[in-house]
């Protein structure tokens, strides 16, 4: 009786601690959201383009790290094909944009395809588990880039080009997708609401789900929750996270590649919430900045900057299990809990 | 009746010699892929870049002088410790994670960017082609083959039912098996367990490498050789069941046939969403692959 009470305890504890830990994760966001107008500012005191535009696109692929960190972090499922949900997204702003260059037009087809495409997939997915789900994941984003590889009306390999530029209406204002530092800061905040979305739901008793899914998957059926529809739907949330992220891409480049969904891509999210950490969703954001400094410094002295990162990458899953966050996170949580006492 | 008879003479039958050329090659580079799976819960994402690292070798030994005949035998044993030192000093390092199967795979496949860039660092970027061994074609039926695709056909079957024999025959494999299906059990009964997983790993980079030295000649050589091919390796490993040798052998042969019999039907660029398209299928339908796995009858 005792023995069960303490364990009970200690279970809400790790709750608490939990809790806390998304605490300090939100206060990681804080400080790179601070240190974003930062460098928005440097940016535009300079006048600079090259280095607004990339730090726009360690944005956008941290909003996709996001998607990433939500399936693996949270429910345990490792995707290799993500990036499938990333290049939909893609490719259908992409296609709408060509149509009519509407941000909003682009954004509720991309919601809506993708809730559809991804309830689909979603259903193959979830019939299998752990290394099977990641194989599966792998093969349905293999045939998709292969087909939109090989159609015409898509652009084949050249992929499509001459996306128009982009007026963003925001009701008390319009950003201009080729304005570099009111692009980057729309982005922050479009990727930050991301987040948010995601740090809600994942707050919430659905969230606590996948929690309990992933450590004993076999009970939950017991406490009278489904599985699979849990499972199928943050598939589906984590699908539209990667495609929102997705649909900026062609804003900011003017053109999208079926590069977009190849296994590289997939391969570069993963690596990104590995550094970050994995299960912090700040770490997503936070891996996918270093990544993007990283590959941009080691690029200027080689171009096999993938060895470097080849290493540290390795580096990190043996050392450092819990990437980044788990050497940050700890430190701001005993800040939290010494500042509530 | 004759417009049949020189489609299959120059059509149909010289496809599916290549098919099974082709299908000899991808079981064995999935060979290794199977039997380290089988044994160590192990996705190795690597596999390719070991492929692609026997053909190197082949091409830089070879330009060095050495006799293609003695590298078939030379590059296998260059590979053995290097599998030996990559299972000891880097997937041991892991391997009694919680997550095993999610952080051996992130872990290979982070040793796969290193390689296949260190690769490209070494040799360049550009394809090679060292010289084909066996010159020449015979003319069987009024079927041209060349020489070869037939030495590569009879001696990969040759390898496949070596490697069979040896796991399923002799004490050494009866000791991977019954490490694999009990591992603690089989250490107790005086299996030397973990030497056996760092050998077993070895053993299955070894025959990447020698998958490598053999398909050079046909395939050519080049730095991404190693994840284009993986792919296929991957697929017929998940359809004929992870860890099942008879299983891999036959989804090999299959998958190639409809890959290169497919193309004959419709724009060989399908060929490929094709055989992933019946990876998917089996995955859902039958997530085990088609046959069981190694140590589990």
């Amino acid at each position: 009786m005792r023995s069960a009470s303490s364990k009970d305890a200690s279970a809400f504890l790790a709750f608490d601690r939990s809790g806390l830990a998304m605490r300090a994760s939100h206060v990681l966001v804080v400080i790179l959201v601070v240190a974003a107008f930062g460098f928005a500012a440097v940016g535009a005191a300079l006048n600079d383009t090259f280095y607004l535009r990339l730090a726009t696109e360690a944005l956008i692929f941290g909003g996709f790290a996001l998607s990433v960190d939500i399936l693996l972090g949270y429910t345990g499922l490792l995707s290799l094909g993500h990036a499938l949900y990333f290049g939909f997204g893609a490719y259908v702003s992409a296609l709408v944009l060509k149509e009519t260059p509407s941000f909003w037009a682009a954004m509720g087809a991309v919601l809506a395809a993708t809730l559809v495409f991804g309830f689909i997939t979603g259903l193959i997915a979830n019939r299998v588990r752990g290394v099977y789900f990641a194989l599966v994941t792998f093969g349905i984003a293999q045939v998709a880039a292969k087909a939109v590889y090989n159609t015409r009306a898509l652009g084949a390999s050249d992929g499509l080009i001459g996306i128009p530029i982009v007026p963003i209406n925001l009701g008390f204002m319009t950003v201009m997708s080729n304005a570099p530092v009111a692009f980057f800061l729309f982005t922050l905040v479009f990727v930050i609401l991301l987040y948010v979305a995601a740090a809600y739901l994942l707050d919430t008793s659905f969230g606590r789900i996948l929690g309990a899914l992933r450590v004993n998957e076999h009970r939950v059926p017991f406490l009278g929750y489904s599985t699979h529809r849990a499972r199928l739907s943050i598939y589906v949330f984590a699908a539209i996270i990667a495609a929102l992220s997705g649909a900026l891409y062609p804003m900011l480049r003017g053109f999208v590649s079926p590069e977009l969904m190849f296994f590289t891509t997939s391969g570069n999210a993963v690596i990104t919430v590995v550094i970050g950490g994995v299960g912090t969703l700040a770490g997503a954001l936070y891996g996918s900045v270093i990544l993007t400094v990283l590959k941009s410094v080691i690029g200027t002295m080689t171009e096999h900057h993938l060895i470097v990162i080849g290493i540290l990458f390795m580096a990190v899953v043996i050392f450092l299990p819990k990437g980044l966050m788990g050497v940050i996170r700890p430190r701001i949580a005993r800040r939290l809990r010494g500042g509530a006492r | 009746m004759t417009s049949a008879l020189e489609f299959i003479q120059f059509v149909l039958a010289p496809q599916m010699i290549t098919g099974l050329s082709l299908g000899v090659a991808v079981v064995l580079v999935a060979l290794g892929l199977t039997i380290i799976f089988g044994l160590l819960d192990v996705i190795n994402m690597a596999h390719g870049e070991f492929y692609a690292i026997g053909a190197y070798l082949a091409l830089a030994l070879g330009a060095a002088g050495i006799n293609f005949w003695l590298l078939i035998v030379i590059v296998p044993l260059i590979m053995i410790p290097l599998g030996y030192v990559v299972e000891r000093g880097l997937i041991q390092r892991v391997f009694n994670k919680p997550d095993r199967h999610v952080t051996t795979l992130l872990l290979t496949f982070g040793l796969s960017l290193v390689l296949e860039e260190t690769l490209k660092v070494i040799f360049g970027p550009n394809t090679q082609r060292p010289p084909t061994p066996i010159p020449g074609a015979i003319d069987a039926f009024g079927i041209i083959m060349p020489n070869y695709r037939l030495f590569l056909i009879l001696l990969g079957f040759s390898i496949i039912i070596a490697v069979a024999l040896i796991v399923n025959r002799t004490a050494l494999g009866a000791m991977v098996r019954a490490a694999a299906f009990d591992r603690n059990m089989a250490a107790s009964l005086g299996v030397p367990a973990s030497r056996i997983y760092a050998g077993t790993f070895a053993f299955g980079v070894a025959l990447a490498g020698l998958a490598g030295v053999l398909l050079a000649p046909v395939f050519s050589v080049f730095p991404t050789m190693g994840h284009d091919f993986i792919f296929m390796a991957f697929t017929v490993v998940i359809v004929g069941g992870m860890g099942s040798i008879g299983g891999t052998v036959i989804a090999g042969l299959v998958l190639t046939q409809v890959q290169v019999l497919s193309s004959l039907v419709v724009s060989p660029v399908w060929s490929d969403p094709i055989v992933f398209s019946i990876m998917v299928l089996v995955l859902v339908l039958r997530p085990q692959g088609l046959f069981g796995r190694m140590g589990h009858a």
